[in-house]
């Protein structure tokens, strides 16, 4: 399984908009799940307002942090923790002192250099919650972008605008890459015009001012999809959400999107965590780890799951 | 496979690779999340007007009986399939002509006395199958929209040789008042 040399890591941020979405729960137990298939991982805690990731997997204090990359100009490859598992690394992300919104764009892009230069087969970054430029842009750092989200109105509200932000944002590189940079606020700021009501008008408009654009953007746009994970269902009606929430981002917001899979609420997870207890660890034949199995394999294969297998799916 | 029928499956967000099985699901699925409301797209009210929705709705919809016709002719083709000619009995005559509405019930009885499959029939006209059964189930939020459904309904009559005018004009008048129930609800 480890053809490390040959093999490209692949990097996958995980994120979302709202808080307690079980964003954390979901990084660490996707890291657990390809630990145990023998893949090398590293899971970094980019929440740095709250991060709390290390938690999930057993360790109480973390020896070394982000702060140390932040203050003390220590390596990124040299603040990763082995926790858990043997092929498992992870980078904290407790802060000591740290303004986390105030970090320097410089240092921004050190972190992202180095995080690519890690030797491993999977990262796995965990974000907080909100959508701040600096959240975003990590997420478009990844090589698969996926959100946690829950089966109520709030969470839904607010990752609908996460993705909204993180699309737009993705827009205005391109565009800014082309030397196209104002193009975007411009037709954004006179929506009412060019009778744009929402986000997919905007990249319609965008495709119809001239071949040129249209050319920058289909070549840019083909590879830009998000995975959606739907966490804490309670019951196999609102599996179905998973595949509107989907069809939502493709009529109205304008991009591709997948539906990864579900996880169904069990209150064993909460007990666990609060032991301290790696679940896929402590419950490796629960439902709750085989779906999260599946859908990790659904991620890896940019699977994505047709509503019916999901809705008639086993026991739901 | 041509571009339209590649716009038709992205329309309705399956691969063209699709099964008709999973197309008519998925149809399903849309029609469903866009004529009502739900957490999915109440989070998204603001942008999701009324307008916008009636022509996704339309997309949808003429995707569906765009494909429904594609998946016919695909498994239908060679086969052609004649019509045959029915010479009613007496009693027969009178059975039919003692119906006084034409539900999907009265069809099904008509068209099981004459011993007629559907699958034949959907050889014949060129409809599916699926549609026949779900007209004779009264299965209506199955079913595609009024334009489309009437079309079906004159199919399914001229084949057992019944006045379609008739036919249709009952069958849509019990659609049109259990779709009115349903609205209300």
């Amino acid at each position: 399984m480890n053809n490390g040399a040959d093999k490209k890591c692949e990097i996958w941020a995980i994120g979302g908009g709202k808080g307690g979405t079980g964003k954390s729960f979901v990084t660490s137990s996707l890291g657990l799940h390809l630990a145990s298939k023998g893949n090398r991982v590293v899971l970094i805690d980019a929440d740095l307002g709250g991060a709390n990731l290390h938690t999930f997997l057993g360790v109480s204090k973390p020896r070394n942090s982000l702060t140390d990359f932040f203050d003390k100009k220590a390596p990124l490859n040299d603040i990763i923790l082995n926790c858990g598992m043997s092929d498992m690394g992870l980078v904290s992300g407790t802060l000591s002192s740290l303004d986390s919104e105030n970090i320097k764009y410089a240092q921004k892009l050190k972190l992202f250099r180095q995080i690519r230069e890690i030797d491993t087969d999977y990262i796995l970054i965990d974000l907080g919650a909100g959508s701040h430029n600096n959240t975003i842009d990590t997420f478009l750092l990844a090589d698969k972008m996926v959100v946690v989200t829950l089966p109520e109105i709030t969470a839904l509200d607010n990752m609908y605008h996460f993705i909204k932000n993180v699309f737009f944002r993705k827009l205005k590189m391109i565009l800014g890459a082309h030397g196209l940079k104002d193009m975007i606020q411009d037709v954004w700021k006179n929506r009412d015009v060019h009778g744009i009501k929402h986000l997919k008008d905007v990249v319609d408009h965008l495709m119809g001012t001239s071949t040129h654009v249209r050319d920058i953007l289909e070549k840019e746009l083909a590879s830009f999809s998000v995975y959606i994970i739907l966490n804490q269902i309670r019951n196999s009606r609102e599996t179905v959400i998973g595949a509107s929430v989907r069809s939502v981002c493709l009529k109205f917001l304008g991009f591709d999107a997948q539906y990864a899979g579900h996880i169904e609420y069990d209150e064993t997870v909460l007990r666990c965590i609060n032991k301290r207890l790696p679940f896929m660890l402590t419950h490796p034949y629960s439902h709750v780890a085989k779906e999260i199995g599946k859908l990790t394999e659904n991620l890896k294969d940019g699977r994505h799951v047709s509503m019916m297998a999901d809705r008639y799916a086993r026991r739901l | 496979m041509q571009e339209d029928y590649k716009n038709y499956f992205d329309t309705l967000e399956v691969s063209s690779d699709a099964q008709f099985s999973d197309v008519r699901n998925s149809y399903l699925h849309l029609k469903a999340l866009y004529s009502s409301n739900s957490i999915v797209t109440s989070a998204i009210e603001y942008e999701l007007s009324e307008e916008k929705r009636n022509d996704i709705l339309e997309q949808i919809e003429e995707a569906y009986a765009k494909l429904a016709d594609f998946f016919s002719n695909k498994e239908i083709d060679s086969k052609g399939g004649e019509k045959p000619a029915f010479s009613p009995d007496e009693e027969f005559k009178q059975y039919v002509a003692g119906i006084t509405v034409f539900s999907g019930e009265a069809l099904r009885e008509i068209r099981e006395r004459l011993g007629v499959g559907l699958k034949d029939m959907a050889v014949f006209t060129k409809i599916r199958k699926q549609y026949f059964e779900d007209i004779e189930l009264e299965r209506y939020s199955a079913l595609p929209a009024e334009v489309y459904l009437r079309g079906y309904v004159i199919g399914y009559a001229n084949y057992l040789s019944l006045d379609p005018e008739k036919v249709a004009n009952d069958y849509m008048e019990r659609y049109r008042s259990a779709m009115r129930a349903n609205a209300n609800i």
